[in-house]
């Protein structure tokens, strides 16, 4: 954690780009959503390798979240497509997208507010599908140890049958988080992981992140507007600026890129 | 909300949340039992000679509620979708049963599985499309379901119109005695060990949030629909089995309004989202309008509305809802946030013990 970020991305660097040659978790393809007259995501491609932490950033409005919606299908793209593992999930529902490994962590944080934590890590188990069957079943003792396991993880062990809602903000950041890793997607889209949350509690979250995306081979793509938090934390970092993306490569060149400082800065 | 420290100090001392947390623990750990007992005990009063007149009667229309309450609460409580229209399947399965044992001819035992499986079929029908209304609207579409069965069974013929059908030769008390009483543990069961599975999860979990439980992989219209056609099958067979209990069914008493009412407010007094809550309801308030309706003849409704009220502002999770956050007040405390990691949090210069944050 201490060292320097530029040090730490390269060496993440590294380490994602060894699997390129197998197909992409995540590809999107000329992806375009229009709002009215709005054209709020144009023509965007994005790559995310097995393994790989990618950020995306860009100024307020650039079109972030509404990629995100486009890509988890809660919008559907006006054009363009979506690749999960090679397999094209354009236009699928919301639900199938989610079942084909595709996890979400919102923007403002959503937990099973009257359930208490370990039900809500219960649910987003998705081993054994939908089938009736393992739905009709208690949860068995490796579900349940699972459970215990990433409470203990994120150091909420001894809250697991407090109702989730009476937790403060940052816990339920983290119980979302370990909800995400119960589930173990293939991809987790992460939106704003650092928002809102203190400098202490933002160390641990880097830590949990990182510790995720090497002991559980968890693939990540977030949306963060800290700065720091996602130069510390990415392997690659895509930068859109109205709708377009103006950038993507190491934390160190986009630290160095002139548009994107000028995106962020409001100069065209 | 208070935290409830200064007031009720009297009931603190003798009711220390403690106490209240250990038989919730005992409840749980015992629930089977509990239910066996609660089986074997139900099973006497006819034994020990109680057969006919007037208590059987109210302890016979009390399980009736109970079992009504437990399948609204399934929808409205387990999944949040209150429905205004659940009257709809006891009509449905009220004149399924009218129509076979008098017209038709079928054992009553038989009638009154097929009046269960009409409002299934008719719940899976109307379900697809109410189901995607939320809050509001869907309250209201539930209630636009239940007068227009209503209308449709005042103009049919095979329904006996508005003057509705005569139910001659029925089984003997004790009969229906056994068979709402029957029908409302294994109900309790099934919801009880329902709740336990991944699927109650998912229903609790579309009550909390259904969008992030869309998010997560769940086709909600899907669980949605199969709880809404679970409480379709229990309040249709009760349906069923009232026609008979009453001899006399018309469009009035199939499709009751207040009795819709009445079962909402027996599972919010008793305690949404639990399998208990809604049988002490209907147990309570049942006895309660009984004792009402022959001591202050008129008044029931009066009253009625008033335990709602109460319990909306005084007791808004209900008798069950409110002893379990009265026992476990102190959890969130005890366990004491991040610090009960221990660990490397602990370590930490913790500038975080916001822990108001669900209150």
């Amino acid at each position: 954690m201490s060292e320097a970020a530029d040090a730490d991305a390269t060496s993440g660097v590294a380490e994602g780009a060894s699997p390129t040659d197998e197909e992409a978790v995540l590809r999107t393809d000329g992806v375009t959503k229009r709002f009215g007259g709005l054209t709020a995501v144009d023509g965007v491609d994005i790559e995310v390798h097995s393994g790989e932490i990618v950020g995306l950033i860009g100024p307020n409005g650039a079109g972030k979240s509404t990629l995100f919606n486009c890509i988890t299908g809660t919008l559907s793209a006006d054009e363009g497509r979506v690749f999960l593992r090679g397999r094209d999930v354009t236009g699928r529902p919301e639900y199938e997208i989610a079942r084909a490994g595709l996890g979400r962590m919102f923007q403002e944080t959503r937990v099973f507010g009257e359930m208490s934590v370990r039900k809500n890590l219960l649910v987003a188990a998705q081993e054994g599908g939908a089938g009736v069957g393992s739905l009709l079943r208690r949860p068995d003792d490796r579900l349940l140890d699972r459970v215990d396991e990433l409470l203990a993880y994120v150091d909420l062990g001894g809250l697991a049958d407090v109702r989730a809602g009476r937790l403060s903000f940052g816990q339920q950041k983290l119980v979302e988080f370990a909800m995400e890793l119960m589930a173990e997607p293939d991809l987790l889209l992460m939106d704003e992981p650092a928002g809102g949350i203190n400098p202490s509690m933002l160390e641990n979250l880097i830590e949990y992140i990182r510790r995720a995306n090497e002991d559980e081979d968890a693939t990540i793509f977030l949306i963060e507007h800290n700065m720091d938090f996602v130069m510390e934390i990415a392997d690659r970092i895509y930068v859109l600026a109205h709708g377009e993306r103006i950038a993507d490569g190491t934390p160190a060149e986009i630290q160095n890129d002139q548009r994107v400082l000028d995106a962020y800065l409001g100069r065209e | 909300m208070s935290t409830g420290s200064e007031e009720g100090g009297a009931l603190r001392s003798i009711l220390p949340p403690s106490r209240v947390d250990d038989l919730f623990g005992f409840c749980g750990d015992h629930a089977w039992a509990l239910l066996g007992v609660g089986a074997v005990v139900g099973t006497l009063p006819p034994v020990f000679g109680l057969r006919e007149g007037y208590y059987m009667t109210v302890l016979t229309e009390m399980y009736l509620f109970a079992i009504l309450a437990l399948s609204w609460d399934l929808v409205g409580g387990q999944t949040g979708y209150p429905s205004f229209g659940n009257m709809a399947f006891f009509g449905i399965g009220a004149y399924t049963t009218a129509i076979l044992v008098k017209d038709v001819g079928i054992a009553f035992p038989v009638a009154m599985v097929g009046a269960g499986l009409v409002a299934v079929g008719f719940a899976s029908v109307i379900g697809i499309a109410v189901l995607r209304l939320r809050g509001h609207y869907f309250a209201i579409a539930t209630l636009g379901v239940l007068l227009a069965a209503q209308q449709v069974s005042r103009v049919l013929d095979i329904t006996g119109g508005a003057s509705g059908k005569i139910l001659l030769d029925v089984p003997p008390g004790t009969a229906f005695y056994y068979l709402f009483f029957g029908l409302l543990i294994v109900e309790m069961g099934l919801v009880y060990y329902l709740s336990n599975t991944r699927f109650g999860f998912v229903l609790n979990a579309i009550r909390d949030d259904e969008e992030k439980a869309t998010a997560m992989g769940f086709n909600t219209t899907y669980y949605k629909t199969a709880a809404w056609m679970l409480a379709a099958l229990f309040t249709g067979a009760a349906g069923g089995g009232y026609s008979l209990f009453n001899t006399f069914i018309d469009p009035q008493t199939a499709y009751n309004g207040a009795w819709n009412v009445e079962l909402i407010a027996m599972a919010l007094i008793g305690g949404t989202g639990t399998v208990a809550g809604p049988v002490i309801g209907a147990f309570g308030l049942h006895t309660i309008i009984e004792i009402v309706e022959t001591a202050f003849v008129g008044w029931q409704l009066v009253i009625l509305g008033a335990a709602v009220i109460v319990t909306v502002v005084g007791f808004p999770k209900g008798v069950v809802g409110s002893l379990g956050e009265y026992a476990g007040e102190m959890e969130y405390y005890k366990r004491g946030g991040m610090a009960a990691g221990g660990g490397e949090a602990a370590s930490d210069p913790e500038a975080e013990p916001e822990v108001e944050a669900g209150e």
